[in-house]
């Protein structure tokens, strides 16, 4: 066990710094967790207006009522720059002026200037939005034309307008989740990126001064096969990576306010074994010896690439085909898809987690069969030998 | 003797040639990946196209078809229907090829596979079709004589909103990971100015051991290593820009030349953060590097690296985060050349990168001076 006490001597040299990295990114997960709303965009009917209201007639103002009840009205700053850093950073979908004079011309059937947008695309919340407007005002202008005084109109055009129309819902969709196993899931869902970073930036550095060629050397010429060598160290880093995974499968509890239950026991599988395939992927790297500033530039490539192209940080409906099929070519890809299951973005199938879970599983094993052989290569690679002086 | 410390500060960095390599692929292979997976995310995502839905007639309702047909043709149609027998539709619905089906009847409803903005416009569509009924019954029953009048008012296409215009920049959302990457290259150069301090100081290093008994003057060798860091750095900003300009074809707006000097100037501000938490106590070098990359990651995390919207909740809630935060600044400069059409907002933050600059260059300085060492 000496190679073992060896690595676990030099990993406390390095818990300061481990913990700091740890401490980072288990910060970094439960903000991400808890200030996610990107999924408000896509699934929200109400939509994020600002009003600006400089009519202050009651037609108006019963247009921003109205507005107001079918959507969520949102305050801001009348500065073109404000305007313009809510759009973009998606704040409000739209920004509406009612024009001075919009009243009086509403009364005169003129449909012309009475409104002003603000809005960046022609998206479907501008097209939801100015098609909502158009029929408001088309109705206003068709009680008028039906013998109503324009107040009455706009009254008529309000109750109109508060009635809702049943909708029916195919059940083909998965059962949505319940809040706190959804959170639970969003949770998980960061996890490989905060995993992968960790174990790279944590267990890279220290398995470096297992493999520096010094101590290296020195292993292979005692008694110690480089067999045992490297069970040991795999022995050495298990520990460590289970003791890491605990951790942040600890963090979850108090992040999201609850015990896991049901099947949010699979995430927990999920995220073991993708913590294995991150533990995995830092022993074959750490064996080519990179410099250690180099990690971590190899850590923010290979994490950032790897979950932006799964849908770790973009949801996977929102990626094109063909990315998801090169996807597919990396465990990040198969570790979501259990996870959209449990998020209930997608119908859960047992059978199939598990199968998924079994390619994930096929991504250790390579790399743990590579990073022996490349071991076992530098061992039998005969040195050059020194010409005699 | 500047200009000799200059050259050889520059030999030196290109000599590290491992770290200058990655500094050049991170961008190349990062902004590669975010590219492939952007792409059409925006066409696909964000821009409108009209909704794919299925009408099932279950009775003859020649108005109904007259409206879905007006909305449903030429170029800008809302919908694109698709007039078949029930079980087909829900085929469809559950294949996702559709967003809805549309009953026509006597009666009109809507049948939904899931909850979204398509599903919301058709059920609007449905509510508006109930709505000019009830008009048209109500002036049929209480004034028939103004019947045409109402359905021509009805009938009518109404354009009640003016678009003003906001910026003829690119509005796409996902450009801003491509100005987050820039940034991260840029405050990646805290690696290259931390070794700028760990060169120079004689507990760590044994070329700082070296420098400190040499008889140059330690002003003289490390303005010029700040220097010759400085344009290392820049070379790899410049290298970064193109890629994504020219290769990727990734729309910066028209000044791309400010482009070059906004990241130019970031990559320098990097470079002094480096110089400035490498001269920040006795601490290892590993113990240096670590923190190095914890602050920039953090900077990054809060710029939106991660989560997009992450900068507009830190403006909304802690705005001053977004005027310190080193990351934020830069990818903040290329937004504001992008979407505003005056440099006030980019001056400013051209202005705080100098500032930032400055600042930790000087306590870089201050703090790195003057040691002196029992033992070493």
């Amino acid at each position: 066990m000496q190679v073992f006490k060896t690595f676990l001597k030099v990993l406390r040299k390095h818990l300061g710094i481990s913990a700091l990295y740890i401490v980072l990114f288990m910060a970094v997960g439960a903000a991400m967790t808890l200030m996610d709303d990107s999924r408000q965009m896509f699934e929200q009917t109400r939509l994020d207006i600002c009003v600006f209201d400089e009519d202050g007639t009651p037609e108006s103002k019963a247009l921003c009522a109205l507005i107001g009840q079918k959507h969520n009205l949102v305050t801001l700053e009348k500065n073109d720059d404000v305007i313009l850093d809510a759009l973009y950073y998606e704040r409000v979908n739209y920004v509406l002026t009612i024009k001075r004079g919009y009243g009086e011309k509403l009364a005169a059937g003129d449909t012309e200037g009475l409104l002003e947008s603000r809005h960046f695309h022609e998206s479907y919340s501008t097209v939801y939005t100015e098609q909502f407007l158009n029929e408001y005002v088309g109705t206003v202008r068709a009680f008028i034309a039906g013998g109503d005084s324009p107040a009455d109109a706009v009254a008529h055009a309000e109750a109109a307008f508060a009635k809702e129309v049943s909708v029916n819902t195919a059940n083909f969709e998965p059962t949505r989740s319940s809040d706190s196993q959804n959170k639970t899931a969003l949770y998980f869902r960061y996890l490989p990126y905060l995993i992968f970073s960790v174990l790279m930036n944590v267990l890279c550095p220290v398995l470096l001064v297992m493999n520096k060629k010094e101590i290296r050397s020195r292993t292979d010429c005692s008694g110690i096969r480089p067999g045992r060598f490297t069970a040991e160290v795999f022995a050495g880093t298990a520990l460590f990576v289970i003791g890491i995974w605990l951790l942040f499968v600890a963090v979850s509890v108090p992040v999201n306010g609850c015990m896991y239950q049901g099947r949010m026991w699979l995430a927990v599988l999920n995220s073991f074994v993708f913590t294995l395939f991150s533990a995995a992927f830092a022993l074959l790297v750490s064996s080519f010896s990179p410099a250690p500033n180099i990690i971590n530039i190899i850590t923010q490539i290979v994490s950032l690439g790897m979950c932006f192209l799964c849908g770790v940080f973009v949801d996977q409906s929102m990626l094109g085909d063909g990315v998801l099929s090169a996807a597919r070519f990396l465990p990040a890809y198969w570790y979501i898809r259990v996870n959209r299951m449990l998020e209930g973005a997608e119908v859960y199938d047992g059978q199939f987690a598990a199968k998924v879970i079994a390619i994930e599983a096929a991504f250790v094993v390579v790399l743990a069969l590579l990073t022996v052989m490349l071991r076992k290569s530098h061992v039998r690679t005969p040195k050059p030998q020194r010409k005699p002086a | 003797m500047f200009l000799h410390c200059l050259k050889y500060e520059l030999k030196t960095s290109l000599r590290a040639r491992d770290l200058i390599i990655w500094l050049i692929l991170f961008p190349i292979v990062l902004g590669t990946l975010f590219k492939v997976a952007f792409g059409s995310i925006y066409e696909k995502n964000t821009l409108f196209r009209s909704i794919p839905a299925a009408v099932v007639e279950t009775a003859e309702n020649p108005y109904f078809r007259a409206a879905a047909d007006a909305v449903s043709a030429g170029n800008d149609a809302l919908f694109s229907l698709t007039y078949t027998d029930e079980q087909t539709a829900l085929g469809l619905l559950k294949n996702k090829e559709i967003s809805g089906i549309l009953y026509a009847g006597d009666t009109v409803s809507l049948t939904v596979g899931g909850s979204g903005i398509q599903q919301s416009i058709l059920k609007s569509f449905v509510e508006q079709y109930g709505i000019s009924e009830a008009v048209i019954r109500k002036a049929a029953e209480q004034n028939p004589e103004t019947l045409p009048a109402v359905t021509k008012a009805l009938s009518a296409e109404i354009t009640a909103c003016t678009r003003v215009p906001l910026t003829d920049g690119n509005t796409d959302p996902f450009i801003q990971y491509f100005y987050n990457l820039i940034a991260m290259v840029a405050i990646f150069g805290s690696v290259t100015g931390l070794h700028i301090a760990i060169d120079y100081q004689a507990n760590l290093s044994l070329l700082g051991a070296r420098r400190s008994c040499a008889s140059v003057p330690t002003a003289v060798s490390r303005t010029a290593a700040i220097l010759g860091s400085w344009l290392t750095q820049a070379v790899c900003m410049v290298i970064c820009v193109s890629y994504l300009a020219f290769v990727l074809k990734i729309d910066f707006g028209s000044r791309l030349p400010q482009v070059y000097l906004a990241a130019v100037l970031g990559g320098c501000m990097g470079v002094a953060m480096g110089f400035f938490i490498g001269s920040i106590g006795k601490l290892s070098q590993n113990a240096k590097v670590g923190i190095a990359m914890t602050v920039s990651m953090t900077c990054c995390f809060l710029s939106g690296l991660m989560i997009g919207n992450m900068k507009a909740i830190l403006a909304e809630k802690v705005p001053w985060v977004n005027a310190v935060n080193p990351v934020a600044v830069i990818s903040d400069s290329f937004y504001c050349l992008n979407l505003y059409s005056d440099y006030r907002r980019f001056t400013v933050k051209i202005i705080t990168m100098l500032i930032l600059t400055a600042a930790f260059t000087v306590l870089g300085i201050i703090l790195s001076g003057r040691k002196k060492y029992a033992s070493i």
